[in-house]
């Protein structure tokens, strides 16, 4: 027996070298051991942790600049609209409730659209920062599309916008998966480049005498045309001139089911879990890895461009300058598939909490009385930031999670060593 | 066979006609089809362009037949930029172009952009080095940016602001580099947290402290006194000098000194030596008795300090004034110069210049009728260069070998 | 050469050390002379490397002590080790490649300039000095990237020496060498042993051993077995101390059937991921009904010319063929349809995608084809249905179909992997190290499926680094000693003379 464990212990460490073999030279080791940890670690414990970790931190800044932070966090929820899910909230609580649950979900749409296309090249053994750039691109080309062809057929010109932006988003992400399948080029430095290149040139577009500005008002302002009225999305909740809820909400849904059945229920998906996970079996298998780098990209960028085209034709109507240049959906949804643990449930609910959370702390949400809103909006950032590091550090959230279970005597629980 | 000096000789008179000397003279040609057009030599003929450009075109052409691929296309690319930009030159007004290209302004003005992407560049360079992939320069240097005027605005002076906001940035690094390095978290997704984190901090406080007024002008009043960073005059007579050069910040002459140790330092001391083999090979540098993990954390948070330099220099040399998210996306920017030049800091430095340059003709162009529009385009030149250099096309960026790489003894 | 002081330079006085379930080195003791070399001989997995990385200071010992001149030392790091004069050339050199021979020398002891900046030139002049003065020669300006292997070990010696080490492990040093480069290695030892510095030298292959040991200890799962003076070795005595066991696990098989020949390998070169020639012409062939063995220690080219056979690497010379058609230049996919089916070496590695169910790792190969997927969708149930037919089959324990394979004991992971290749009816199989790691049941079970499949006329290619599943199971063995078949035998040889051929010793014999 000794023989046989020593062989084995030999053999493991044969392949520690030669999976730390197979690491060297890139820029930073591909994401597919820590997606297996990301993946298995904890399940849901891990994921709830990390979130009250972050609101508990974010409840002592609040403390700390001077606020109660129960009547706080009380406000915020009230803010996002959520109360209207309680059936003993009536009357007009209950319209304001209805109203900021609206919001609410109009930031989520984008938010779960983004947090796939994070997710899906998560999957695939990728990290997607470029979540935003694909994002910009989409609204671009939603905002062109849908505010030419003036004659268009209202569901057509729909159609056509959505498809046109979700491809160019697709195409876009896919000139990473591109070049990591060509030359190897890291797609987390390419993704952050493409990025800054989608907020310049977007900024280009409609700035002042930029070529898609609006000529209206005497081409004063650095916006877009309108979009065709026709080309609007159907609002099936709430009043369409206070930007009720439009039928895009379905579309993100959708879009759940699709990114679950393509990962799950598709060869396609398949080979991009295979490459995902483990892409030496991948290769052994048959599967061309490479050949999947670009694919996953390229779906990746298609939801994230889809999210930028339901926003236009939802509720934005047309981009000015600036909300190219303070969007940030891009990058909460890397929170978002993070928190979400790269599963269409997990990508549901993380991205309703960040969701939530914008629209709960923005400056007309939030109860003024209560906690300054200009201050809210940032500790909005701060709660994200802190859910992003902990969520990077499952190590040590399990690890506080094993010492509050240590606390209960006769559940010992075994720590896992780091 | 033939001695080696007689194989020597051959060589250098070969040498001339290289494939790849050609390809460079090309490149070189490519350029000056450009630069005849402008100021001081205004060519005014198209030909002039023109004709030096397809000089450098078919240089180009040989090159890449003669096997020197990469120069080669280099050659017809420049060639082909120069007559374009040449031929849109001698078509512009000489007015416009004399006061978008006043060479001496424009250095200035380049040198006063460059400065903070060459400070967060050499943070860059000294945590990647140690083989911590850092894309957390962004937050490092925002935070920098806001302690650092607060620090000046609360105790009046700019010495203090500017060691008040290393000391944050510093602080922020640290806190990076116990997950990256102690936890062995993912430096993409620390990183990204760090920057989610700074934004939110900094915005918190400033608006906490400051409210909507925002800080108080530096560029008026007493704050001209103690607490901005002093500018330095350093000739009197008017000329090209004098507006190169002549009053540069004090922080911009301190990015060169930093430069150069920085050089010195990572290349030329037992100290880099030993930061770069950590960062190459942290298990030889282990094995003969260097603590990685110290390194990593010493080279983690002076890259964090440094960026707050940047970030500083930004507030109160610069600007005068702190806002939410001020340094937009400067961070990312000294990162690409970090990668553009290949980890070095000759070559950072040199991308830094370069990008510092688009972004000091970006604002020149803003003042110019007609090209306004075209500012904001250059200021994805950085990024698009980035994303060339990264994907091969001028010579491959080899990062450290054990960048982004957690360490852990067995 | 021998030493003749009367304290050994190094004592190791009943070292043990366990690992979780096992003892990796049983109460070993050792001594070494000064200006002696030291021997140290094993097969892969006896125990030496355990033993070198404990006097290295990397493990600690679970009892036993370390002596160095009479004084007993507690190592706690790398850095201890150094300090008492011990260096190690480590197997897999600790070079950093992008920088010169010097800097990689003087690393973490440099001399300085004027107290901050490094002192190339003296650098280079140290390292120069050094060198010429034990026959080591190597340029101190080259970049390690840019000289040879043999080259890239002298630096590694060098930096011992630099570090004041007067007793020098040496990990394996001929594994990466050229025969000449092996000679020019043995050169400098003895310059080493000349100026009083004491050597271990830790090896596989039988005459390297003899020709530069003056004395040979033999490791055998995890035990001293003996202690030799080089002058009165064998190769005979070695070999049977090396390899000797008590149990011959035989299987019981009848008499092969040849049929055609199904894999048909001529002239193979491979390059491996240095770029170094790793198989270096190899012809052969498999035919029906016959397993064929290599035979070889680790890194002679096995798991090279495996790749290239799969589709895994491409040859830069020669041709394969399997089952008549050409695959030389085909895909890992092409391959597998062309009718060869491919035990991994690696399970976890490569074998299995161990965040994948069952159903899914079985599916690896054919999840595109139908039933089990059509245009473009996975039927679940099928794979699943499946995934349970061939578990019962394969006798899995420890999981169903829907389990993730990293849930299952290695034998079950092998018995999945052998499930979904001999499911695919291949005609030739390649089974590399088939029974690597896992307990006698299950290395019972994939021997007697793998004669089973021989009579169901497959053409069987088994690649195995252990002698005893090499003779019990193959029909003829072939043994693979630096990328060439150094001989072709019969499974009634011993395995004393496999062992030989194995290490390069004088094949007497052989029918190549």
């Amino acid at each position: 027996m000794t023989e046989q464990g020593d062989r084995e212990r030999g053999a493991e460490e044969a392949q520690r070298e030669v999976v730390e073999e197979r690491k060297g030279g890139d820029y930073a080791p591909s994401v597919a051991d820590s997606l297996a940890f990301y993946q298995r670690a904890g399940g849901i414990v891990t994921a709830l942790m990390t979130a009250v970790i972050a609101f508990l931190i974010g409840g002592i800044v609040v403390l700390a600049s001077g606020s109660n932070p129960f009547s706080t966090y009380k406000a915020v929820f009230n803010g996002t609209g959520l109360n209207w899910l309680f059936p003993w909230v009536t009357g007009a609580t209950r319209a304001t409730a209805a109203l900021n649950l609206q919001q609410t979900l109009l930031l989520t749409t984008p938010l779960i659209l983004c947090g796939l296309a994070v997710a899906f090249a998560f999957r695939c053994g990728m990290f997607n920062i470029g979540g935003e750039g694909q994002y910009i691109v989409g609204s671009i080309m939603a905002v062109w599309i849908a505010s030419s062809f003036v004659k268009m057929n209202g569901p057509l010109h729909i159609v056509l916008t959505i498809v046109v932006a979700a491809l160019a988003g697709g195409l876009y992400a896919g000139i990473a998966g591109f070049l990591k399948a060509t030359v190897g080029a890291h797609e987390v430095i390419s993704t952050i480049m493409l990025n800054w290149i989608a907020f310049w040139v977007g900024s280009w577009l409609f700035a002042l005498g930029g070529p898609l500005q609006s000529k209206a008002n005497g081409a004063s302002v650095p916006v877009s045309n309108d979009i065709v009225q026709s080309a609007h999305l159907h609002v099936f909740w709430g009043d369409p001139v206070l930007q009720g809820l439009h039928v895009g909400f379905f579309i993100a849904l959708t879009g759940l089911v699709v990114y679950w059945l393509t990962l799950n229920r598709t060869t396609l998906g398949y080979q991009v879990r295979a490459v995902g996970f483990n892409p030496e079996a991948a290769r052994y298998g048959g599967i061309g890895v490479a050949r999947n780098y670009f694919r996953a990209m390229a779906i990746a960028g298609t939801f994230a461009g889809l999210a930028g085209a339901i926003d236009v034709l939802g509720w934005e109507f047309r981009l000015n300058v600036n909300d190219i240049q303070v969007s940030n959906i891009g990058f909460i949804a890397i929170a978002v598939a993070l928190l979400g643990r790269n599963t269409a449930v997990g990508v549901f609910f993380s991205a309703l909490l960040f969701g939530a959370l914008l629209n709960g702390t923005s400056t007309r949400n939030l109860d003024p009385t209560v906690f300054r809103p200009d201050l809210a909006g940032n500790l909005t950032l701060i709660i994200q930031g802190l859910v992003v590091l902990f969520v990077g550090a499952d190590v040590l959230v399990i690890w506080i999670w094993n010492q509050r279970r240590r606390l209960r005597p006769g559940r010992a629980a075994a720590v896992p060593s780091p | 066979m033939s001695t080696p000096e007689l194989a020597r000789s051959r060589a250098d008179w070969g040498r001339l006609g290289e494939p790849k000397t050609i390809g460079a003279a090309g490149i070189a040609a490519g350029v000056l089809a450009f630069w005849l057009t402008l100021p001081p030599l205004k060519a005014t003929s198209l030909v002039v362009p023109v004709v030096v450009g397809l000089v450098a075109v078919a240089c180009g052409g040989w090159a890449v037949s003669a096997g020197a691929k990469r120069v080669g296309w280099g050659a017809v690319a420049a060639g082909l930029l120069g007559v374009g930009l040449g031929i849109a030159a001698t078509n512009s007004g000489r007015a416009n172009l004399t006061t978008t290209f006043a060479w001496s302004a424009l250095i200035a003005s380049m040198l006063v952009y460059a400065t903070p992407l060459t400070y967060a560049a050499m943070g860059g360079l000294w945590s990647e080095r140690s083989g911590v992939v850092n894309i957390g320069l962004e937050g490092m240097m925002l935070t920098g940016a806001f302690f650092g005027i607060w620090g000046a605005d609360k105790t009046g002076n700019w010495v203090l602001g500017l060691l008040i906001g290393m000391g944050a940035g510093g602080l922020l690094a640290l806190v990076y580099a116990f997950f990256a390095i102690h936890l062995r978290t993912d430096q993409i997704v620390g990183g990204t947290a760090i920057n989610f984190l700074a934004l939110g901090i900094t915005g918190y406080l400033f608006i906490d402290v400051y409210g909507s007024n925002g800080t108080p002008d530096l560029s008026t009043g007493h704050w001209l006194h103690g607490q901005s960073i002093p500018d330095i005059p350093i000739s009197q007579h008017a000329g090209f000098f004098q507006t190169a050069f002549g009053d540069l910040n004090l922080m911009v002459w301190v990015s060169f000194a930093v430069l150069i140790l920085t050089y010195l330092i990572v290349f030329r001391t037992p100290l880099g030596l030993r930061l770069r083999s950590v960062g190459e090979h942290p298990r030889a540098a282990d094995t003969v008795g260097i603590s990685v993990f110290r390194t990593r954390y010493a080279a983690v948070t002076l890259s964090g300090m440094l960026s707050a330099m940047g970030g500083a220099y930004l507030t109160i040399g610069f600007v005068h004034s702190f806002n939410q998210n001020m340094t937009e996306g400067r961070g990312f920017i000294a990162l690409a110069a970090l990668i553009f030049g290949k980890w070095r800091p000759s070559g950072a430095f040199a991308a830094a210049l370069l990008f510092g340059f688009s972004s000091a003709l970006a604002q020149r162009l803003g003042t110019v009728p007609h090209w306004a529009s075209y500012a904001v385009l250059f200021q994805a030149l950085p990024y698009v260069l980035t994303l060339i250099a990264v994907a091969g096309v001028i010579g491959r960026s080899i990062p450290p070998a054990a960048d982004g790489q957690p360490y852990s003894k067995q | 050469m021998r030493g003749l002081a009367e304290t050994p330079v190094l004592e190791l006085r009943g070292i043990t050390k366990r690992f979780p379930g096992i003892v990796a080195n049983d109460r070993v003791s050792l001594d070494l002379m000064p200006g002696e070399v030291h021997a140290l001989l094993g097969e892969n997995g006896a125990g030496k490397s355990t033993l070198m990385n404990v006097l290295y200071g990397l493990y600690h010992p679970d009892e036993g002590e370390i002596l160095v001149k009479g004084k007993k030392l507690s190592l706690g790091s790398p850095k201890d080790a150094i300090e008492a004069g011990i260096g190690m050339v480590h197997q897999h050199f600790m070079l950093i490649p992008v920088m010169t021979v010097a800097e990689n020398v003087v690393l973490a002891t440099e001399p300085t300039r004027g107290r901050f900046l490094l002192d190339y030139a003296e650098a280079e002049r140290r390292v120069r000095e050094l060198s010429e003065r034990f026959g080591l020669a190597v340029d101190p300006t080259a970049k390690i990237e840019s000289i040879g292997v043999g080259q890239q070990q002298r630096v590694e010696i060098l930096k011992a020496l630099y570090r004041g080490a007067d007793i020098l492990v040496l990990d394996e040093p001929t594994a990466v060498l050229t025969p000449q480069e092996a000679e020019e290695l043995f050169a400098v030892i003895r310059s080493l042993t000349e100026q009083g510095k004491s050597v271990i030298f830790i090896s596989h292959k039988l005459h390297e051993v003899l020709e530069v040991a003056d004395r040979i200890s033999v490791l055998r799962r995890g035990k001293l077995v003996e202690t030799l003076s080089g002058d009165g070795a064998t190769e005979e005595s070695l070999a049977r101390a090396m390899v000797g066991r008590d149990v011959l696990l035989r299987v019981d098989k009848k008499p092969s059937v040849p049929g055609e020949p199904l894999l048909v390998v001529d002239g193979l070169h491979v390059f491996d991921s240095r770029g170094l020639e790793a198989v270096r012409g190899v012809s052969f062939d498999v035919r029906a009904g016959e397993i064929v063995g290599i035979a070889g220690v680790d890194g002679n080219g096995q798991a090279e010319l495996i790749d290239a056979l799969t589709g895994l690497t491409r040859a830069s010379a020669g041709s394969v063929s399997v089952a008549g058609r050409d695959v030389t230049h085909a895909s890992a996919k092409h391959v597998l349809d062309a009718g060869l089916g491919h035990i991994p070496q690696d399970r976890q590695l490569r074998g299995l995608v161990l965040q994948f169910s069952l159903a899914e790792n079985i599916a690896l190969h054919d999840f595109d084809k139908e039933p089990n997927s059509r245009l473009g969708w996975l039927h679940p149930r099928v794979l699943i249905s499946r995934a349970r037919t061939l578990l019962k089959a394969f006798d899995v324990r420890g999981g169903g179909a829907m389990t993730r394979a990293s849930a299952l004991s290695g034998g079950n992971q092998q018995k999945v992997i052998l499930a979904r290749e001999i499911e695919r009816n291949p005609r030739v199989l390649v089974a590399a190290q088939p029974t690597r790691g896992l307990d006698v049941g299950a290395i019972e079970f994939v021997h007697r499926r793998l004669v089973e499949e021989r009579d169901e006329g497959r053409a069987i290619l088994l690649v195995s680094l252990e002698l005893d599943e090499i003779l019990s199971l193959s029909d003829r063995i072939f043994v693979m000693y630096g990328g060439m078949f150094v001989g072709e035998f019969t499974p009634d040889v011993s395995e004393q003379e496999l062992g030989i051929a194995m290490i390069g010793g004088t094949v007497k014999g052989a029918a190549a």
